[in-house]
This record gives structure tokens, sequence and C-alpha cells, in this order.
């Protein structure tokens, strides 16, 4: 067990220090493909918060993010001089209450059912993206200038600077996940899993169902609010793409790839999949049909997803010999 | 004093009519069980109860209170904890976390997002004695799944009781047991129901006479006889209903 331990804690170690070098290693291309890397991760964590601890697939998960990327674009458009954490607040806000809207008429279903109301709010979302062009512009979409930053002592950063935009979202991606790493370890957080192993047997202990599940949506849609509004500054721009059905099956493939068991799953399902997506669409246009073909095999032969192959069995076997053991 | 009253319920599932005008009351303090033969409506009866069904006719008041249309997490919180007949735990969580997740609720912690569970003193220690109390300390933290059948029940069992309820409902708490595991789960119903209101559904005689202060006969959904385990024995009725003619 303490093996165990001194491995987790190296391995953080080692994944720290790379994260913290990244930009001074790697070429400034691939700090661009970082920065999009951290912003997916902290979705993906969001949605498996629904999926992985919930028992709920959203299929329309992507309605959150979209609702946190269209709260940046517009106060950046509207309000000039916004300080960009105050937007980055508003926008997580924005994707809370939106979630807590959808999910009042979601969480009371389960299943299927759970699934296409979620993606039915999300194209409704889509529609009036699309359609209310007076303010979103349609899918012609909507510039935005990424923000300064200042911070008391370090000054003023332009995130125009690609380095300064992958530290913030570092700084911010790694804060949002370890809230979100905490609140897996409260009395709420336990509740939910409860309720995604046994719902009938959870409200017979006196746990509302509807209410619990309400509030970790609500909390799903608030991180996924952040990722959001992390995408629209990275990509300065936003269109309806933010929240289309497209937008919430790359979440799911990237939960899923990953591996929805695990706390970290997606964050590796996320840096696989964007790493794959980069290399393979450089080789040929037809790059989904590869993604098609790795999902279907990481389902078939990886089971719990790409971290169920980091198992501290797996990896105690490569050392310690039968015998040993 | 009635603890809880049922007043003249009827249950009708799209046409398929299960309670005809059950009314019966359980006394604060007794052990009351539910008998009858298969399909006679005990289980539709619990479920009713405890507000997993709703009932087409009638009214049933828990502590003086109508509960009626209440949900079933405002039934529970208010005392009345059950068991299930098909056996109903959180099968991936250890023992442990199985009852922990019903302490939480208890001290009113569910939506608790300030303390981190595994550091709440409080509810580790209440957890822990109900896993000593129901005799289940070897096995704290076996997944619930991994447990053989006569120790799941005995989970089953713990969960009612963890919230610490006023009136346990028993729904064939043995069932599917062997003898000798079917007499250490009475002995242990009787150890952790002391000062407790019980009502339990079994089919076994035996286990019934020996724990029920009185039992109500239900018979194609209708009431056929209230009283003591003597006054059961010596109904006529009673007999040719459901225990035959000795």
């Amino acid at each position: 067990m303490n093996r165990r331990r001194a491995l987790k804690i190296v391995g953080g170690g080692i994944a720290s220090l790379f994260l913290l070098l990244l930009p001074v290693l790697l070429p400034e291309v691939d700090v661009h493909l970082a920065t999009e890397i951290l912003i997916f991760a902290l979705f993906a964590v969001s949605f498996n918060l629904l999926l992985g601890y919930c028992g709920l697939l959203p299929f329309g998960h992507a309605a959150c993010f979209g609702v946190g990327a269209y709260a940046t674009a517009l106060i950046f458009k509207h309000i000039t001089g916004m300080p960009f954490l105050i937007t980055l607040l508003i926008s997580a806000l924005s994707g809370f209450v939106g979630a807590l809207i959808i999910g009042f008429f979601c969480v009371r279903l389960s299943g299927s059912y759970f699934a296409l109301i979620s993606l039915a709010f999300q194209m409704f979302l889509y529609a009036v993206a699309l359609k209310w062009r007076d303010v979103t512009n349609g899918d012609d979409g909507m510039g935005v200038t990424r923000p300064d930053l200042y911070l008391p002592g370090l000054g003023t950063l332009s995130l125009m600077n690609i380095q300064y935009l992958y530290y913030v979202t570092l700084v911010i991606v790694a804060l949002a996940i370890l809230a979100c790493y905490l609140f897996l370890k409260t009395p709420l957080g336990h509740a939910a899993v409860s309720m995604r192993e046994n719902v009938i047997r959870a409200s017979f202990l006196g746990y509302n169902v509807f209410l619990t599940r309400l509030a970790i949506f609500s909390f799903s849609g608030f991180l996924a609010g952040i990722s959001g509004a992390l995408f629209v500054v990275f990509e300065e721009f936003v269109a309806t793409t933010v929240m289309d059905v497209h937008m919430s099956f790359t979440v799911i493939l990237m939960a899923t790839i990953g591996g929805t068991g695990h706390f970290l799953g997606p964050v590796l399902g996320a840096v696989f999949l964007m790493v794959f997506q980069d290399w393979i669409s450089s080789l040929t246009k037809h790059w989904w049909l590869f993604m098609g073909i790795v999902f279907v095999m990481v389902v078939l032969y990886a089971e719990g997803g790409l971290i169920g192959l980091f198992k501290w069995e797996k990896i105690r076997a490569l050392f310690v010999s039968e015998k040993e053991s | 004093m009635a603890i809880l009253r049922l007043q003249d319920i009827y249950k009708d599932f799209s046409g398929l009519k299960v309670l005809f005008g059950v009314s019966m009351e359980v006394q604060q303090g007794e052990c009351h069980a539910i008998i009858g033969p298969n399909g006679a409506g005990k289980s539709t009866l619990f479920n009713i109860i405890t507000g997993l069904y709703k009932p087409s006719r009638g009214e049933i008041t828990f502590l003086n209170q109508d509960i009626t249309r209440s949900s079933i997490h405002k039934i529970a919180r208010m005392g009345l904890s059950r068991s299930f007949q098909i056996i109903n735990i959180f099968p991936k969580m250890t023992v442990f976390e199985n009852i922990r997740i019903a302490v939480v609720s208890r001290f009113n912690r569910r939506f608790n997002i300030t303390s981190f569970l595994s550091r709440d003193r409080k509810i580790l220690e209440e957890s822990d004695k109900i896993l000593s109390l129901i005799g289940m300390r070897d096995a704290r933290d076996v997944p619930a799944c991994e447990m053989s059948y006569g120790m799941q029940r005995q989970l089953e069992l713990a969960l009612t009781l963890a919230r610490d309820p006023i009136l346990i409902l028993l729904d064939e708490p043995t069932a599917g047991l062997n003898a000798e595991e079917t007499r250490s789960i009475v002995t242990l119903i009787r150890k952790v129901i002391q000062g407790k209101t019980l009502v339990i559904v079994e089919h076994d005689m035996e286990v019934v006479f020996n724990l029920a202060d009185r039992i109500t006969v239900l018979n194609y959904g209708q009431v056929l006889a209230t009283g003591t385990p003597d006054e059961i024995r010596g109904s006529e009725e009673v007999k040719k209903a459901y225990l035959g003619r000795i």
C-alpha cells in the first residue's frame, strides 16, 4: 500500500513538474495544444461527475459549456474593461444557473430519458444561438479579444501571450479539478455515488434523490461553464459549435475512452483524444474514422478505459514476479 | 398508543385490485406481524406505508401525521425504516460504506459540502457502533456484493437500523435463509429492536410466533383477523385460510 502511495506521489510530482515546465520544454504550437487539452480536461471531469459518479449520462452536456462560452463572449463584447476573473466567475455561474434550470426538468428522469431530455435542452439552446442573430451573430459567431489579467504583485499579464494563457488556464483548471475532487469526498459527493449504486435504497434512507442530483448537476454545470469560458478566451471566437451535438459527444468520447471509473480517467481521455486527433488529422482528412476505431477498441479491449491499463495490480505485476507476490 | 394507523386502504393497479379496505393499528413498542398467503397483499401494504406506492383510497397516519401522500424520503426521515424482501443494498460499496451512508442521512449531513466524510468522527464512530451491534466487524471492508447471502441479509437489517428509526418494517427478513441462518437473524432482530416498534412480514410461522406480540392476517387484500398469537392460533377462519387444519 505504501509503495502504491509512493508511486502516486512520484507520478503526480513528475506530471506537475512537466506541466509547469511545458512552455519551456515544448514549442509554441504544442503549448496551444496543451492549453486546449487543459480546457477539455476540465470539461470532461465535469461530465464525469454525472456519468461516473451519479450514473447519469447526459447527451447534451455541451449546453452548460456553451452557456459559459456565450456568457464570456457577450460580456467581453458589451462591457469594456470587465476583469477577466470576474467574467470567468459570471460565466461559471451562468453554467450553474443553466444547469439548475435544465436539471430541474432532467434529473427526475434516468437512463435514456435523462440522456435524451438533456440533448433536447442542448438542441434548444443551440437553436437559440443559431437564430438569435442580433445577440449571438448566429453561425457566423463572434470574435473575442483576449483580455489582460491583472494580478496583484505580478502586474498585468496579456493573455495574448500563449505562455501566460497556458499558465492561467493551468491554475484555473487545476483549482477547479481539485474542487471537484474534494467535493466528491464530502457527504453530498458520497450521496451522489450511493444513488448511482441504488437509488431506491438511498431514498428509503432519507435521501432526496431529486435535490441531490440537481445539486450535483448544477455543480457540474458550473465547472462546464468555466471550461466554456476558457475555451472562448483561448479560441478568441465563439460560435454555435460550442454547444452542438459534436461537442456533447466529444466529451462523452473523452470520458469513456479515458475511463469513467477513475477520477482522472476523463483527463487522460482528453489528453489522448486531443493528441491523437492532432496527429491523425495531420495525416488524413478522414481522421474521424480512426477515432471511431480507437473508441471501439477501447470499449472492447480496455475495460474501464485507458486509465484501466494503469491499474496498480498491472503495474505491480511488471516489477514483481509471481513467486515474490 | 398507536403510532401507525391505516384506515380503509385500497390499492388498485390499473384494474388489478390488491387491497380492499385494510385498516390496522400498530401500537408503540409492539412487534406486529403481518401474515397471509402469497398474493395476499403484504408487500403492497409495506410499499404503501413507506411511500413507494400511493393508495387508491384511504389514509395512513404515522405519529399522528398524515403520510398518505408523503414522499419516500420524508417518511424515512420521520423515523420509519424498512427492509426489503429482495436484498436491497449498495452492492459495490463495502459493508462499512453501506452503513455510513445511512448514518450520514441520520445525522442530517446529506447536503454537507464543508467536511470530508472520511474525517467525520461522529459518523465514523456511529457507523462502527452499528457494525459491532450487527456483528459484522470482520467484514467491515468487504464489498457487499462479495458476501454470502446470509450476510447480505444481515447488512440489509443493519441499513434498516442505521437511521435509528422509531418504527421498523421488515419484509421477510428470513427469506432464502437456511434454518441456522434463520435462527441467527431472529436472535439478531430480537437484540436490535429493543425499545423500538416492529412490523414484520414473514412466512416462517416459527419466526412469527417467536417474535410477534400481535398478528394481523391478510387474505385476498383484506384483514381476516387481528390478535395475539394465541388468538390467531385459535381462529378457525385463519386456520381455514392460511394455516390449514392441524
